[in-house]
Order: structure tokens, then C-alpha cells, then sequence
């Protein structure tokens, strides 16, 4: 029943997506905001973050649906992830590496509900070596900083985040990272920094079974061979050499 | 209410590497230990089993085998000027919980210090004069000397199986070893550790230089070994997945694999898991610990635990927490320059440069948590420091450790952080380079300390911990030497590219992972007014009271603590057999 509804969710979704990058089009060739903006790169030729180039190896599985993430803020961690991991000869788009599932799982999961972190307070803001003092577990300043900058681009263009232009949405991020955005309510440097690109991280490198790095395909991009990982004589016969077994990686799920 | 349970004759705090070796000592004289455990045993856990055991996120991101940060964490400054914070997830240094402790999930480098690093105030006031030493370093000899804890050193090192190359048998320099080691009696029990290609090529450049390279003496077991307590060791998988995890493979040295089990079949020795000590109780009057209070956390039930001896083996930080919460010695005031409880807090004064080179396979997975090529020229005082503006050192080396894909995030300067120029960073460079780290010397500083946070607390109520603390101009000065003394080694590589060369700065930062090695608090020495601890570890205010662990070095070394702090729990788990017999101030 569920994955029924799941499913028809996900179409739902893909064909909004396909209706919104149509008007896309044309919102953005009628309100390019020009110099002085924050995201400058507006260019409507471009195609937006949520409908990037093909990918090269199409990823036949179905995706799996969102546990924590709601259909906006899916479409923006789609968006951010396929900005910041494009379709290349590397990988596939950040999306079909999985990168907004593992995302999306790690926030409805321990992490996200803050398991493990000190949240008793008074909380008070300090210096940034003292880590993250938010009352916000990761999943909610997570979302509370997706819909921060939502406003932003609206407020600045008009357009959310995922119909920005790559480039625009890239400029965007950058500038975020950078401590160049300021929003009222909160850091969205931290929130990049501290959250997002952490999550983004571990979204390409953490074992496959997590949701991201689907196939391996990061652990293929580095040459990372995986498991088993028992190399007392690999350790000495390859030694200053290329390691055969970091071609074909293995995932906890191959030894399961 | 407590539940008042029958008195023991020994209770230890904590179940780690202390109260392992501790208990090995007292069992093997018949006497009754019972050691207690706030975490569980790791032994059948997913964390010690293939293939769940190679799981990055699971273990070192998500810190699975490291104390809970929710229920107890410390708050930091770094200078009493600011307001104290809680650190809501530390990454900076990685306590453990379970059967083993932060034993259980080390990387297994094991040092002995230099000869001269327990009488390091004499060492440089007869060397350099007693001015040399600055007004607010409070650098303290400990009492006790290297020659006295050879033993001790020998006996752990036998026990661990420790793979690696003397220098120095007996006073005789031994070539491929550290010429700067402290004299031993034995070549140690293991050969060497395979050599990684990032040591190789360091080995041939500092050779290259004049210095003189050699194996990291480890706790990775290089063959099968059978220690003498007939406990035994696999051979080391070189899997990359040591620090932070447990080895399924029973090939590091840890109280887990080489302690509890023996222990476990020893009559009088019982060890209680999930059993969380939140007090020790003391009488002031009568100047003793009558036993501690702990909370079973598999039931929410308090115990009263009576005991003729307590022995605090916990954690470095738990040790001296737990000596404030029962009000036992003087907490060190920096203002008013007297107490001893929280003083001489060190940390480690760590820096690195990368290293990219093109035509090199490096293959940062085939490693161990040990497998490091080191020089030790420039550590401590094993180089003149007459005309430096600074005391101290580190050891140098090429310590290539594992090529997990979350942690290793290696791209030269410049390289952007996500994109396709990212990715081809990261595709060109993860098995082509590598670090070259210093690690550096912390002495103490007047003004670096631990007291009770006076707002935050744990989730049983009780006043978290508050570190003050940051790098002082002594370590940065240190540091700054030292990591150029890196670049040039790193130069003479000739690699393709490098990092910048910059060394530890302030603020310490909570969000890097640097080291576990965080020191002192609980310090040792010859003189009541300046120590928490005798030589002998005896709580000056408590005859039946004894404190082990990295908590009670008075300044922190160029080397990684395990190797003094094993001996001296192993010399204390002696003393307190003769404490037994005729209970007194040893």
C-alpha cells in the first residue's frame, strides 16, 4: 500500500519537476535581476540544478522515497546535490549517486534527532571552536536552513533554490560557505559548513549500504578498494604499485 | 535509595588499560579486585565482527565506541576571561566507553619516553639554567625515575607483543632503531611492522638529511604472538580500520583482547559492565575513601560499593572530575596560585604538511593504525634549546594510519571543495599522497586547567567538567620550529606539491579530531603542596586512595602517553600488594 503511494509520490514529484522547469524558463528570462544581485549567474539558456545533463551511466534501480525530507525540501537537496556533484566523467548526477537518499535517511535517523550530542542548556552562541550551540537537532537546523535560503533566492530573484541555473546555484553555495550571506535568524555559513557538507561528504564516501555512493562509484573514482580489507600480503606485494582490487571496491552489503 | 552492597578489598574505577594491567598485578596475588564499567563489552558486537566492522560512518564518524556526549561531555574556554560552553560533540579527542576503554579503540603507539622525561624540570634547569624555565610553566619532576619503571615497561611491552626496532639494548645505540631511546633491557618482542611506500620515501629522505629514521614502536602485532600470560595475538591485517574500532582480527594489543579474558578466569576478579560511578565517597575527618556509589545502568538502581581500597582508573578527565565532585585535595586556583586538583591540564601540539606526487602509488589503505616511519631529533630536548625561544619538541614522521574514504580528504591547495574539479582532485590524489606530521610537546601553563563548570551539568545532575585551555606562545613558538623542520624534509621529497607550512595555532579547535592524549589534572610528585598524587600514585589526603592514568603526568612528551602510563599501572598494581599487607603512606 504504501510503497504505492510512495511511487506515485515520486511521479507526482518528476512530473512538477518537468511542469516547473518549463516556467522556469520563463520566469527567469522575464526577471534577470542583473548586476548587484547575489546570484548574477542567471542565465535561462542554462538548464537548472533539478534538471541537470544526462548522466552517463543511467542508474536502472528506483529510487527510494524520502523519509525525513518533504517534496520542497527534497527538491532542494536534489538540486544542492546535483550542483555539487554534476554529472561528469567522474559520476553520475548527485542524485543518481543516491546522495539525496543518504542525505534525506541520515536526518530521519539518529544523527538528525541529534543522538549522541550534549542538548541540555542554557544554549548561548560562541566561538565556532566550541562546535554547533543550536537548540536545533542536525535534522531541524537542516530544514530550518534549506527554508532560510528558499527565502533568500525568492526574496533576491523570485525563483527557489533548485530553479536557479547550476552556475547561479553553485555562485550561491560558495558564497554561503564563504560567510558572505547573511540571513536574521541563522548561520547558514554553519549550516553549510557544519551540516550540509559534512552530510555531502559521507553522501559520496560512506559504505554504499547507507544510500549514497551507490555502486561504489566514488570508491571507484579514488581507487578506495572496500572490504574485506585484509592485506597482510597485499601490504608488501603492492607496496609503490596500483592496487588491483581498487577497480572493482566492495560494500558491507557484498559480505552479507 | 543506594543499595549497600558487601565491602570489596579493592574497587577500580573505570575497565580500560589501567585497571586491566592494575588488576592483572593484585589477581595474581590472590587479592579480590572488583572493577567497574560504564559501558558494555565490545567482544560480540557488530564492531568486532566482519564485515560490519569496516564501517566508517558507523564507528568513526558517528564516534560509535566513544563516550555518549549526551549524557556527559565538558564544557571549554580558552582563557578564564570567557564564558565556558559545552562541547556538544567533540571531535577533538575520543574517551572510550565498554570493556577496554579508550584502549580498545587506539592505534597502538607505544613509547617509551626519553630517559629524562621524569625529572624534565631538572633536566633543563641543570642544562640551561634555572631561568630557562618561564614563571608560568609549572613543569614538575614526578618523583620517580625511567630506571625505576624499566621493568614495567619491559613486562607491558611483553604482554602487548610490541612489534619494533630497539635503539638502545642496555646503553648500546642499535642501528635502524631510535638513537635517542631510553636504555632497555630487551630488543622488543616483535620485529617491525611492514613499511609503508609514504615511509620508505621519508626514510630516504631524512636519511637523505642526516637524521635517523625508524620503525613506530607499535601495538600491532606483526606475527602471531603468545604473550607470557599464555593470552595470544593474530597477525596484523594492515586493514586500515584501527583507531576508532576494535580489531576483529585480534591483532592489537588491547586490555580487551590481552586482559579481561585472563582476568575473567581469575578467582577474585569480577568486573561489572553498565555500572556507572558517580561518587567516591570520602571521609574528610578520617582521611579515607570508604568506597564509591555507582548507578547500574541496566536497572537505574544506586549502589553503595564499600571497599578498603579505591583505585580511580577511568578516563584522564573522569579521574579528576570525580576527585572535585567528592571534594578530595585542593582544586587548583590559577589567581590565587595554590590547590592541585585540575592543574598541569596538557593537551598535544600537533601540525602536518601533505604531500602530492603523481608518480607514486602511496595506497593509504594498506596501513595500520601504527605503521609510521619516525625521527626523533627534534623532540623535547634531544636538540639544543639555548637559543630557542622555546622548551620542547616532536617526533616527526610519515604515519600512514588508513585510506578510510570519509576521513581521507587529501587535495592540493587551491582545489575546490565539491564540482567536477573536486572530484578530479580527489580521483587524482587520494592514492597519491600523504602526511608528514609533527607530534608536538605540551607543557603545562599557569593559566591551562580543569575545574567544575559552574552552570552545565550531566544527565545525572552533576557538574560537567570545564576545561580552560588553549595553545600558549611556548607551544605555537615549538610548533612553528618544528613544523618547519617538516617542510624541509618534505621538500627534500621533491613532491609535486605540498600544504603550507604552518604550524599549531590557538584557538584549540573542538571540531579536529587532533589526539586522545589529553594529560594531567591529577599530577604526581615528590611534594604534597604541588601534587595530587605520590610517586607512588597514593592520594596525599587519602592513604587507601590511588589515581592512575595519563592524569597524573605533570607535563605532556613529543610521544604518544600509553607506554609511562602502562608501566605505572603495572608498578602500581605491585605497590598496592605490599599496601595490602600492611596498609600505610608508601
Amino acid at each position: 500500500m504504501s510503497r504505492v503511494l510512495n511511487d506515485g509520490r515520486h511521479k507526482m514529484a518528476v512530473d512538477q519537476k518537468q511542469a516547473r522547469a518549463r516556467r522556469i524558463f520563463l520566469i527567469q528570462a522575464a526577471s534577470l535581476t542583473g548586476a548587484g544581485s547575489l546570484v548574477s549567474a542567471v542565465v535561462p539558456a542554462e538548464p537548472t540544478a533539478a534538471t541537470a545533463a544526462p548522466i552517463p551511466e543511467p542508474d536502472t534501480t528506483s529510487p527510494l522515497p524520502y523519509q525525513s525530507l518533504s517534496p520542497d525540501e527534497a527538491t532542494f537537496i536534489e538540486a544542492l546535490v546535483n550542483v555539487m556533484c554534476p554529472a561528469d566523467e567522474y559520476s553520475p548526477s548527485g542524485i543518481d549517486c543516491g546522495l539525496a537518499t543518504y542525505i534525506d535517511r541520515q536526518l530521519a535517523g539518529p544523527y538528525g534527532k541529534g543522538d549522541g550530542r550534549y542538548q541540555r542548556g542554557p544554549f548561548r552562541s560562541g566561538k565556532p571552536q566550541l562546535g554547533l550551540q543550536l537548540p536545533l537537532t542536525p535534522e531541524q537546523f537542516c530544514k530550518a536552513g534549506i527554508a532560510a535560503v528558499n527565502a533568500l533566492c525568492i526574496r533576491e530573484h523570485g525563483i527557489p533554490f533548485d530553479r536557479l541555473t547550476p552556475s547561479a546555484a553553485d555562485a550561491l553555495l560558495q558564497a554561503i560557505e564563504g560567510d558572505h550571506v547573511q540571513d536574521d535568524g541563522l548561520s547558514l555559513a554553519l549550516w553549510f559548513n557544519e551540516v550540509l557538507y559534512p552530510l555531502f561528504i559521507e553522501a559520496c564516501f560512506a559504505d554504499p549500504m547507507y544510500g549514497g555512493n551507490r555502486r561504489a562509484v566514488f570508491w571507484k573514482m579514488i581507487g578506495y578498494p572496500g572490504l574485506p580489507a585484509t592485506y597482510t600480503l597485499d601490504m608488501v606485494r603492492y607496496r609503490g604499485t596500483p592496487y588491483p582490487g581498487a577497480r572493482d571496491p566492495k560494500s558491507i552489503a557484498d559480505f552479507t | 535509595m543506594a543499595k549497600k552492597l558487601p565491602k570489596r578489598t579493592v574497587v577500580v574505577v573505570g575497565g580500560g588499560l589501567c585497571a586491566g594491567l592494575v588488576s592483572r598485578q593484585l589477581t595474581a596475588n590472590g587479592i579480590d579486585v572488583l572493577v567497574l564499567e560504564r559501558g558494555g563489552d565490545h567482544a560480540n558486537g557488530a564492531e568486532a565482527k566482519l564485515p560490519n566492522q569496516r564501517d566508517e560512518l558507523r564507528w568513526d564518524r558517528r564516534q560509535g565506541l566513544v563516550q555518549n556526549w549526551q549524557r556527559e561531555t565538558y564544557t571549554l574556554r580558552h582563557s578564564r576571561a570567557e564564558q565556558s560552553l559545552p562541547v556538544r560533540w567533540m571531535e577533538a579527542f575520543l574517551p572510550g566507553e565498554g570493556v577496554g576503554g579508550a584502549a580498545n579503540h587506539w592505534n597502538g603507539v607505544t613509547w617509551r619516553w626519553a630517559e629524562y622525561d621524569p625529572t624534565l624540570r631538572t633536566r633543563y634547569e641543570s642544562r640551561y639554567g634555572k631561568a630557562a624555565i618561564p614563571a608560568d610553566t609549572p613543569l614538575q619532576d614526578w618523583g620517580t625515575t625511567y630506571g625505576e619503571l624499566e621493568p614495567y615497561h619491559d613486562l607491558f611491552e611483553k604482554l602487548f607483543g610490541l612489534s619494533g626496532k630497539a635503539g638502545n639494548i642496555k646503553g648500546a645505540i642499535q642501528r635502524g632503531g631510535n638513537p635517542f631511546e631510553a636504555p632497555r633491557r630487551d630488543e622488543y618482542p616483535q620485529k617491525p611492522l611492514e613499511i609503508t611506500e609514504a615511509g620508505s620515501m621519508f626514510k630516504n629522505a631524512t636519511e637523505a638529511l642526516g637524521l635517523r629514521p625508524f620503525p613506530q614502536p607499535a601495538a600491532n602485532s606483526s606475527g602471531y604472538y603468545r604473550n607470557p600470560d599464555g593470552q595470544q595475538l593474530g597477525q596484523c591485517q594492515y586493514c586500515g580500520h584501527c583507531e576508532r574500532f576494535i580489531c576483529e582480527a585480534h591483532a592489537k594489543g588491547t586490555p580487551d583482547a590481552l586482559l579481561y579474558p585472563l582476568l575473567r578466569t581469575r578467582p577474585g576478579f569480577e568486573i561489572r559492565t553498565h555500572a556507572h560511578v558517580l561518587h567516591v565517597d570520602y571521609d574528610r575527618r578520617a582521611k579515607r575513601a570508604n568506597g564509591v556509589r555507582y548507578l547500574d545502568l541496566k536497572s537505574g538502581q544506586e549502589y553503595e560499593q564499600p571497599a578498603d581500597i579505591v583505585v580511580l582508573a577511568a578516563f584522564t578527565l573522569t579521574n579528576t572530575r570525580l576527585l572535585l565532585l567528592a571534594g578530595i585535595g585542593e582544586g587548583y586556583d590559577p589567581v590565587m596560585r595554590r590547590g592541585v586538583v585540575g592543574k598541569n591540564f596538557c593537551y598535544q601540539t600537533n601540525s602536518g604538511v601533505s604531500v602530492f606526487f603523481k608518480d607514486r602509488w602511496i595506497n593509504p589503505f594498506l596501513a595500520a593504525g601504527s605503521t609510521g616511519t619516525v625521527i626523533d631529533e627534534f623532540n623535547n630536548d634531544n636538540f639544543d634549546h639555548s637559543a630557542q625561544p622555546f622548551l620542547g619538541g616532536a617526533s616527526i614522521s610519515a604515519s600512514v594510519t588508513n585510506g578510510r574514504p570519509i576521513r581521507t580528504q587529501r587535495t592540493p591547495p587551491g582545489t575546490p571543495r565539491w564540482g567536477t574539479a573536486w572530484k578530479k582532485a580527489r580521483a587524482d590524489w587520494y592514492a597519491h599522497s600523504f602526511g608528514v606530521g609533527a607530534q608536538g610537546s605540551c607543557y603545562p601553563h599557569r593559566e591551562n586547567f580543569l575545574d567544575l563548570d559552574p552552570e552545565y551539568t550531566d544527565t545525572y545532575g552533576l557538574p560537567l567538567l570545564r576545561l580552560t585551555f588553549d595553545f600558549r606562545e611556548n607551544e605555537v613558538r615549538m610548533s612553528d620550529w618544528v613544523t618547519r623542520k617538516v617542510g624541509e624534509i618534505c621538500k627534500a621529497m621533491a613532491p609535486d606539491f605540498m600544504s603550507p607550512i604552518a604550524g599549531c595555532s590557538a584557538p584549540f579547535d573542538t571540531r579536529d579530531y587532533q589526539s586522545t592524549h589529553v594529560t594531567g589534572g591529577t599530577i604526581m610528585g615528590a611534594e604534597p603542596r604541588l601534587s595530587v598524587v605520590s610517586p607512588h600514585l597514593q592520594h596525599w589526603d587519602a592513604n587507601n586512595l590511588f589515581v592512575v592514568g595519563a592524569s597524573v603526568y605533570p607535563h605532556n612528551s613529543g610521544y604518544n602517553p600509553t607506554g609511562p602510563l602502562a608501566a605505572l599501572a603495572l608498578r602500581l598494581g605491585d605497590d598496592l600488594v605490599r599496601y595490602v599487607e600492611r596498609p600505610r603512606m608508601l
